[in-house]
């Protein structure tokens, strides 16, 4: 399945670059993500607790950070499993600048298997824009307050 | 097909089953379980408690108060499917409960289980927007009503607070020329709208078109109003150019979903079909 869409997010681009390549603040943006742990160079170790509404699950798996060109572009890959099913993808990000804001172009390409799958397969599309829509208030928010780090990660 | 271990805990009243609700943070209600149960049987959802109201005596029933028709949470889709009184006076209700899941479904199945679900492509959620009903839930700091057009908030998602019941959906009896429809296309194996167009029109001696009230469920993350196929209704003469032109809007401004079953593209067709049969059958009621 593919995830195609453009965000505008009221903040200079480079304090979104910096938000979206820092694990503390992508630990506290991503919905349910309880841990996010460096485990190598750019990749992490990941425990997310996801759902939405009565449906729930527990994930835990690995994030990686490629192609990192600040602060325009980078490319993340994810994998993760849990009881109810397993999920892989990877997305590209271009952030663009526009007036002060910026303009996030994301592709993503997401596998999803296992139960979930199965049985929730005409709602894994709207569950993956809710959380990226979730994901996005909250790292504007978080890229507002924040002074910016340094940007590369 | 096991769910995992969680407690159980009959409420006698609905005071009682809000009190338990606000004691216990990873409680659900369990209605009709026709949902909430396969979930938990597949274990994606794992509630630590279930707290039953199905033996609350006055949750189920359906009444007329004034100029309004009053039906309580518990009442299953059969019993409005069957109710000689909504037939009259609300067709669209029945009409919608027929063509949910199968018998054994209509018969377990509650229209407020349903609707505090509120899956997506539920066909009780495009109904009572349609219908521009209002749904009274209980909390422990009492009762509030929300409109059914606020009520639906996203994936799954409702505007209820945690630890607030459904308890009564509210209706405004139709008057006037009226006329109702519920069409859907069915999946064909689990019987969920892929898509559902719920139509509640209002019209005048000469056809023209005072209330237009459209409902639509299955297309996005959540059953929606399809305003820009009303105001293409609204005040107007429903000849088959209007209603057509107004179907053909039934998707504006709305993020759609695909799926295996049914793409973006397919769904933004059904939407624009059986929109335009919906608003056709309800005008053809209108008498």
């Amino acid at each position: 399945m593919q995830i195609e869409s453009t965000q505008e997010l009221h903040a200079p681009r480079e304090r979104i670059y910096a938000a979206l390549v820092d694990p503390e603040i992508l630990r506290r943006c991503i919905p349910g993500c309880e841990s996010l742990e460096l485990t190598g160079e750019r990749t992490y170790a990941a425990t997310l607790k996801a759902g939405v509404g009565s449906i729930k699950g527990t994930f835990k798996g690995n994030v990686r950070l490629e192609d990192m060109r600040p602060p325009e572009h980078y490319r993340i890959l994810v994998e993760g499993k849990g009881i109810v099913g397993f999920a892989k993808g990877s997305a590209t990000f271009d952030l663009l600048e526009q007036d002060g804001s910026t303009l996030i172009n994301y592709l993503g390409e997401l596998q999803v298997g296992g139960t979930i799958a199965g049985v929730g397969q005409r709602m894994i599309q709207a569950a993956a824009k809710m959380m990226a829509g979730r994901f996005f208030t909250a790292l504007e928010a978080e890229a507002m307050s924040e002074p910016p780090a340094v940007a590369g990660g | 097909m096991i769910s995992a271990q969680f407690d159980y805990v009959r409420a006698n009243t609905l005071d009682e089953a809000v009190s338990l609700l606000a004691q216990n943070e990873d409680a659900k209600i369990l209605a009709g379980g026709h949902s909430l149960i396969p979930a938990m049987k597949l274990r994606l959802a794992m509630p630590q408690m279930l707290i039953d109201i199905g033996r609350i005596k006055d949750l189920s029933y359906i009444v007329e108060a004034d100029d309004q028709i009053r039906i309580g949470a518990m009442t299953t889709h059969y019993q409005i499917e069957s109710s000689d009184l909504l037939k009259k006076i609300c067709p669209l209700l029945p009409e919608c409960a027929a063509t949910i899941g199968d018998v054994q479904v209509r018969n377990k199945g509650t229209i407020g289980g349903s609707l505090a679900h509120s899956d997506p492509a539920g066909d009780w959620p495009a109904a009572v927007i349609a219908l521009n009903a209002e749904l009274v839930v209980a909390g422990k700091n009492g009762e509030r009503t929300i409109k059914a057009n606020d009520f639906f908030v996203d994936l799954l998602t409702t505007a209820l607070e945690p630890g607030e019941i459904l308890r009564e959906i509210r209706i405004s009896k139709p008057h006037g020329r009226a006329g109702q429809a519920y069409v859907k296309m069915h999946h064909p194996a689990s019987g969920f709208a892929v898509v559902g167009v719920a139509a509640n029109l209002s019209l005048d001696g000469d056809s023209g078109c005072q209330l237009a009230s459209v409902g639509i469920t299955g297309v996005s993350s959540k059953a929606y109003r399809a305003a820009a196929v009303e105001s293409g209704l609204t005040g107007r003469t429903l000849d088959d150019k209007t209603i057509a032109e107004a179907a053909a809007r039934a998707t504006e401004g709305i993020d759609i979903n695909g799926d295996l079953f049914a793409s973006e593209d397919f769904r933004r067709h059904l939407a624009q079909v059986f929109a335009k049969r919906a608003i056709t059958t309800a005008a053809s009621r209108a008498i």
